[in-house]
């Protein structure tokens, strides 16, 4: 009786983990219908592994190996069926958002670079078959391409977004563009997100006196402000020669606090040696002198 | 003659007592050190201390015996120097202190080491710009010095028990002979003892305030609210004089009754140190409302939130029985004379220090649990710190330490100085040695 009470208990909960997929961990609705807006790729799976090695394997081991971080939630093997059932969709949500231990990857790999991963760990489950594009694309949203100049006379970034539609490309009006500029430690933001015209143009200030490398190089990105996902993402890098030209020594380049042991201050250095051997000096000259003791005979 | 060194060394032999307490001491290291093992086995994740909260009860530990070894410095150095006779008897207790307080320190850093088998990566790769570097340099220096201070004054009492005391245990005898270099009170061996100890005493003043200025560096060189301070060197140093004279008091305390030193530790010893620990404890205060007022007035946001956390937040309790409990109160009882009899002030130092304890506790940890980057994306327990039952049990196993090499030392020497005490009531114990 008891058996066959805990097996239905156990057959219960486990059509109820088929049921619900990870059922700590929802996607939207909005969010499963998303797909690929292309056909995966061998190259592309390629790219997908390099980047599986870099960023996932840590955690989630080698697919199949069940080599997965012993942490808690587990991470899991990517290669099992309960993540070879879940649509693009979902998965392509998970990494986008991810969820603690695991790290966002929003900012961290372009909407295409997910894809590719998608379509690596989409090798291992088996009867998978890749929604069609061609014939969902337009449900899953516009695709946008950006492009980038500096205007010397207004003295604004332009950024240009087109959509590819199939009447072919037009000017992409209203597209939300946010442009960032690389500096040590990442990107910054450099002005409020702007809205495209009519013509699919939108218009950044740019700041005079900002910093660039030595021949006054920046580095400028652009991208489409969406945090809806209903556009692929769009995405233009460029380096642009409008910076002011600096070339001053990075700051580990001579002795200062924070740098290594070799590039310390003088100073420290000096007075640290000195205390030490004074100090130690008097110490060891003690010692010798107190074991002297034993050879004071009594006359 | 006899009599003097009969009382001061008639406990230095095996008794039941000493097994007792010795095989208790060892069992309880024995079962702290399960817990250690347990540590070095799955890592320092068995303590509750994560990311952001990576300081915890081993460090605020670790602060704590550093400042309770400082006492040696006051007391031989400073009170010595200054010529109070009456501290003669209680100079070798407070080295005592210091040497195994400062000893276990070290290790109780290696104890929050993740990877302690790296240990030699510290020099390997020191910096001198790393505060770490001069803390374990100046720390190193201290201890050798305390053990010289204590060692050396030693030496002629060794000879004289190796000579005069029948009933010195025959396994030590050889450890006296050898300890003892040759002693024949020659006045040549006076005059080098003198002037070493005369240096010591001299290096050990700018030895011991460097422990605890550069212990307190390595908070304060940190931009920190509750860290973030001018005067965390004198605040820690003048803190290390309430806790170290208070363990002083206690150690006078049971060695008196134990070893039956009353005629040697007498009430007049007690008031004096009474008095000691009660201006100590008032120069602390001081520093203790600066501490507070001066950041409490201004209450930029982050100390705002710190003050905050520590006066009425979830650190309160511990907060005001810590200065109320540990320092106040114990500042204003001393204040009365029949307060500073033996008993009575045993009890207070025991208030004192257990305040001590806690009050680096509420230095270290508070002030983590607030960095001015918000804690964010981490599981809830990143996010307050509790101490688990490992990380307690290891810090007990210090303690139990410094039990030990105390009880040791005290048990196998004589506790009060021999023959100053004797040349102190005019007679000279070793004129007859070699005849
Ligand atoms: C820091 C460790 C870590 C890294 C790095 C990491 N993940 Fe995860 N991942 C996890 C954990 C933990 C979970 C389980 C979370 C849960 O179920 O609450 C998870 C879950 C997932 C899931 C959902 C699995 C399911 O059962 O629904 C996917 C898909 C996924 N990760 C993909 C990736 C990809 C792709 C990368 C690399 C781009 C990656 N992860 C990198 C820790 C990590």
């Amino acid at each position: 009786m008891k058996r066959l009470f805990c097996l239905i208990l156990l057959l219960a909960s486990a059509t109820w983990r088929l049921e619900a997929q990870n059922p700590g961990w929802p996607v939207p609705d909005d969010q499963k219908g998303k797909i690929c807006l292309v056909k995966f790729t061998p190259d592309m799976v390629k790219q997908g592994e390099a980047i599986y090695m870099k960023n996932c394997q840590s955690c989630h081991g080698i697919p199949t190996k069940k080599n997965f971080a012993a942490i808690v939630p587990s991470p899991g093997d990517l290669s099992e069926s309960k993540v070879g059932s879940q649509k693009d969709g979902e998965l392509f949500y998970r990494i986008t958002t991810g969820k603690v231990p695991m790290p966002e990857f929003r900012n961290i790999l372009t909407e295409d670079e997910r894809w590719s991963v998608i379509s690596f760990v989409r090798t291992y489950h088996k009867g998978y078959k890749q929604p069609d594009p061609e014939k969902l694309a337009g449900a899953a949203g516009k695709r946008i391409r950006l492009s980038m100049a500096y205007d010397t006379v207004k003295k604004k970034i332009m950024v240009k977004a087109v959509e590819l539609s199939k009447d072919g490309p037009q000017p992409a009006k209203g597209a939300e563009v946010v442009i960032f500029i690389q500096r040590y430690f990442g990107n910054m933001q450099l002005a409020d997100p702007k809205p495209t015209s009519e013509y699919g143009y939108a218009g950044f200030d740019w700041p005079q006196d900002l910093p660039g490398d030595k021949r006054g190089n920046v580095i400028v990105t652009a991208r489409v402000n969406d945090p809806t996902g209903s556009m692929q993402e769009a995405l233009v890098k460029d380096t642009l020669t409008i910076g002011v030209p600096t070339d001053k020594p990075s700051l580990t380049d001579t002795r200062a606090m924070w740098s290594t042991r070799d590039k310390a201050p003088v100073w420290v250095i000096l007075t640290y040696t000195l205390a030490v051997l004074v100090v130690w000096y008097f110490i060891i000259y003690i010692i010798l002198a107190v074991l002297d003791i034993r050879k004071i005979k009594q006359v | 003659m006899e009599k003097i060194v009969n009382d001061l060394s008639h406990h230095i032999r095996l008794n039941k007592g000493f097994f007792i307490w010795m095989g208790f001491l060892v069992l309880a290291f024995l079962a702290c050190l399960y817990a250690y093992t347990r540590q070095l086995q799955y890592g320092l994740g068995v303590a509750g201390v994560r990311d952001y909260i990576s300081w915890g009860l081993y460090i605020s530990n670790f602060v704590f015996f550093v400042a309770s070894s400082l006492i040696g410095m006051l007391i031989s150095a400073v009170l010595g120097l200054i010529g109070f006779k009456w501290v003669h008897p209680i100079t070798r207790i407070a080295e005592t202190i210091a040497v195994a307080f400062a000893a276990v320190a070290g290790l109780v850093i290696v104890m929050d080491m993740g990877r302690p088998e790296r240990l030699a990566y510290v020099f390997m790769y020191a910096r001198f710009q790393s505060p770490i570097l001069w803390d374990v340099t100046v720390i190193t220096t201290y201890f050798v010095i305390s053990l010289l201070l204590l060692f050396l004054p030693m030496i002629p009492d060794m000879a004289v028990l190796y000579k005069r005391f029948s009933k010195l245990p025959s396994w030590l005898k050889p450890v006296y002979k050898v300890l003892s270099l040759n002693w024949t009170d020659h006045p040549e061996q006076n005059r080098i003892i003198h002037r070493s100890v005369y240096i010591l005493l001299i290096l050990i003043i700018p030895a011991a305030l460097s422990i605890h200025t550069v212990t307190s560096w390595l908070f304060a060189l940190t931009v920190r609210p509750g860290w973030d301070s001018t005067i965390f060197g004198p605040y820690f140093v003048s803190g290390a004089f309430v806790a170290g004279s208070a363990a002083v008091i206690i150690a006078m305390y049971f060695f008196r009754r134990n070893y039956k030193l009353q005629d040697y530790l007498t009430d007049m010893h007690f008031n004096n140190m009474g008095k000691v620990l009660v201006l100590v404890a008032f120069v602390y205060l001081y520093f203790n409302i600066n501490e507070y007022l001066v950041p409490g007035y201004k209450l930029k946001r982050a100390d705002a939130l710190h003050l905050h956390e520590l006066m009425a937040g979830n650190f309160a309790v511990m907060f005001w029985l810590v200065q109320v409990g540990g320092l106040l109160i114990p500042i204003i009882l001393l204040l009365f004379r029949r307060m500073r009899r033996p008993m009575p002030l045993t009890v207070i130092s025991v208030a004192v220090v257990i305040g001590a304890w806690f009050k680096r506790y509420l230095i270290v940890v508070p002030t983590m649990a607030h960095p001015f980057l918000p804690v964010q994306h981490v599981p809830e327990n990143f996010k307050v710190y509790t101490p688990t039952l490992i990380e307690i049990a290891i810090t007990l196993l210090s303690f139990i330490l410094v039990l030990i090499i105390i009880t040791l030392i005290s048990k196998f020497f004589p506790v009060i100085p021999v023959v100053e005490t004797a040349k102190d009531k005019g007679l000279d114990p070793l004129k007859s040695i070699e005849s």
